[in-house]
């Protein structure tokens, strides 16, 4: 499992992982168009939703992080065989975690507090994503219908 | 930013929105709602007096509310200790200096390359003249302040969708605003299509108020001359000898101000906690930290990592690592606890206090946040363009930038901050590696200063998700929450209480982490009076 590579072989990677990282920023990749706006941000695809979203927190190895707290790697982590334990784990959100959940902006909330959103298809594919990545190999996938019977019958917790 | 869509309004809208006081008590309202712009209850210094003989309390977190504890407590009497995560005092009170080292989660390491003694703040910057209690701190451990510039009619206000691009100086989009609605109110006035409202009496004050606020002309028109320039400024400024003659400047055009929607930036000073006269510590936001820091001295254990909290009848245990020797456990015992370790860290310590702290505890995300200091190889914003402090707006993900409000004149380099991100743009930016976060800052910041590209140094750029002592900015209540858990959270659960900006009405401001510690000790010592000594 990955999660207990020797630290070394790690911090190997990690070095790699840094220097691709910054390689890459600097080739402008044509799927790279820096910062969505709020409209081009609903177009984007799960494996998308991860880079530009996701790994801010879980990494881009699907790591996790540690320090004074931790973000779960999702390397190896057994509650990513529930598909819609993920989804609604995003849709929901989960301590410091925000929720993902398509909702209406309240009117005149400032911009700090504008919440982010994932249209149900876009939750769906970014559950896929990790399920698939990172070392998982799961097979079942979750659809849209699912994503969004989750989403009425849950509500934010925040 | 709150533009219009399609670009354009009705005269109707447009006299709606006139109403600049309905539109602040507006944004005041919903800014109240969710806790901003709350008055700050420090009246006084707090004077707690007899701890109860050989009482102790364990403080959780070295930020400012637990070193207020700290200090607060250590002279009522009690016996004090504090565990800090961090090899430093301050949490969030911080400044990056050139020589510093910053690593965030995931291994990303940055080395600050600024020159000595430039600095950005990437917590905390500005201090507001009614925030009491952190400026009472300020004043009893000797941090100098200087002012902090929010307004500079001098710097821009930016869309990349109006001007073709070009950035707008903050005095021609305030004078025009204000000079065309001034002068469309007098006409609706003298038109008769106001007298159902304003009768006549009030009709001649309100064109002469009118005519003062939109420097109109005897005509009550806003046009270029003398009235305007004073305003907007020269086209040639007035001066001395035989040149001296000035050159009045050209307004823009209602439907330009209007289209440009730049409008919508104007009113960020004029927001309670932005009005002047703002402060910020001489050397950084940081020196208030490190000066609490100097004044507990041995009472705070650096590098401790609160891994477990524990209460029984007689006090609190906490389960620690001393992360300089990874593995190792070591617990902090007193009669009493005050714990100021942001939710987003809180909610994954196993702690023994009841369901509903415990529930309030998981109830709060955490804001992204992002924010990128540049050093530039001059202060060309000075020497070229005469920007002295300030901010400018932008429409940009990086939304503002913000001009050094100390060091003007100085030869040399100079740091600016060129990037605070919130929502959407904060995850993106915080997704990159710190060096494309930078380069980002620096692609954007030349659509407004041409400058950029030929003057860039270096940057660093932190992402709050990605600090490993809080795991993101500031906790981010919404109202439903906020009912439903937020007193929960304040109250004391059996010899623990939680402090905070979290635990305040003015969260991500200092002023909560102080008044909500004063808040919270006071209850605690009083509780510990009640219980007589050592329990």
């Amino acid at each position: 499992m990955n999660r207990n590579r020797p630290p070394s072989r790690r911090r190997a990677a990690l070095a790699l992982g840094l220097v691709l990282g910054l390689a890459a920023a600097g080739s402008a990749l044509a799927d790279d168009p820096g910062v969505y706006s709020a409209s081009t941000f609903k177009t984007i695809d799960g494996r998308q939703v991860y880079t530009h979203i996701c790994q801010g927190c879980h990494m881009p190895d699907g790591q996790g992080a540690v320090g004074a707290g931790h973000y779960p790697a999702f390397a190896g982590n057994p509650v990513l065989a529930s598909a819609p334990y993920l989804a609604s784990t995003v849709l929901n959100g989960r301590h410091d975690m925000p929720s993902f959940a398509e909702r209406k902006a309240a009117p005149g909330s400032p911009s700090f507090n504008r919440m982010v959103s994932l249209t149900d298809a876009q939750v769906a594919s970014v559950v896929n994503y990790i399920r698939s990545h990172f070392g998982n190999h799961y097979a079942d996938k979750i659809t849209t219908a699912e994503v969004t019977a989750l989403r009425l019958q849950s509500q934010p917790a925040h | 930013m709150a533009v219009d869509e399609k670009g354009s309004m009705t005269r109707r809208q447009l006299l709606r929105m006139i109403g600049m006081t309905a539109g602040s008590a507006a944004m005041y309202q919903a800014m109240s709602s969710l806790g901003f712009a709350a008055e700050s209850t420090f009246k006084r210094p707090i004077a707690l007096r007899g701890a109860p003989k050989g009482a102790s309390v364990l403080v959780l977190g070295a930020g400012i509310a637990g070193m207020v504890a700290a200090y607060e407590l250590r002279a009522a009497g009690y016996k004090v200790q504090v565990l800090e995560y961090n090899g430093r005092s301050g949490g969030r009170n911080w400044s990056i200096r050139g020589g510093d080292t910053y690593t965030e989660l995931g291994g990303f390491t940055q080395h600050c390359q600024f020159d000595r003694e430039l600095y950005i703040n990437p917590g905390p910057w500005r201090l507001p003249y009614h925030h009491y209690g952190i400026l009472h701190y300020c004043k009893v451990l000797g941090v100098p302040l200087e002012a902090f510039v929010q307004v500079n009619y001098n710097a821009y206000l930016h869309s990349s969708k109006a001007f073709g691009g070009k950035p707008q100086r903050f005095r021609h989009v305030r004078a025009d605003y204000n000079g065309h609605v001034s002068e469309l109110l007098a006409k609706a006035v003298q038109s008769q299509k106001l007298d159902e409202l304003v009768d006549k009496d009030d009709q001649e004050k309100l064109l002469a108020s009118l005519r003062g606020w939109g420097a109109l002309d005897k005509n009550y028109a806003y046009a270029k001359g003398t009235a305007s320039s004073n305003r907007r400024g020269y086209e040639k400024d007035p001066g001395g000898g035989l040149s001296a003659r000035p050159v009045p400047s050209d307004p823009m055009s209602l439907k330009d101000v209007l289209g440009s929607g730049l409008w919508a930036m104007l009113s960020a000073g004029e927001n309670y906690e932005m009005q002047t006269t703002l402060f910020q510590p001489v050397g950084g936001m940081g020196r208030i930290g490190e000066a609490f820091g100097r004044e507990l001295g041995p009472l705070i254990r650096y590098h401790a990592k609160v891994l477990d909290i524990r209460q029984d009848e007689h006090g609190v245990t906490a389960t620690y690592e001393d992360t300089t020797r990874p593995g190792s456990r070591h617990s902090a015992r007193a009669d009493w606890c005050v714990n100021t370790i942001p939710l987003s860290i809180l909610s994954q310590i196993p702690m023994n206090v009841g369901q509903p702290m415990a529930e309030a505890i998981a109830a709060v995300p955490y804001a992204a946040a992002v924010k990128v200091g540049l050093q530039f190889k001059r202060r060309f914003w000075e020497e070229d363009e005469h920007i002295f402090g300030g901010i400018s707006y932008t429409d940009l993900p990086i939304s503002n930038i913000s001009y050094p409000s100390t060091g003007y004149h100085s030869p040399g380099k100079g740091v600016l901050l060129g990037a605070y991100i919130w929502g959407l743009d904060a995850m993106e930016f915080t997704a990159m590696p710190p060096a494309q976060r930078v380069r980002k800052a620096v692609e954007y910041g030349s659509q407004i200063h041409a400058q950029y590209p030929r003057e860039f140094d270096n940057g660093v750029a932190v992402a709050w998700h990605r600090s490993p002592f809080t795991l993101g900015c500031f906790g981010l209540w919404s109202e439903q929450a906020r009912a439903r858990h937020y007193d929960d959270l304040c109250r004391i659960d059996g010899r623990i209480v939680l402090a905070g900006e979290h635990a305040s009405y003015i969260p991500a401001w200092q002023e909560g982490a102080v008044t909500s510690a004063l808040d919270a000790i006071g209850r605690l010592h009083r509780r510990a009076l009640a219980q007589g000594a050592k329990a």
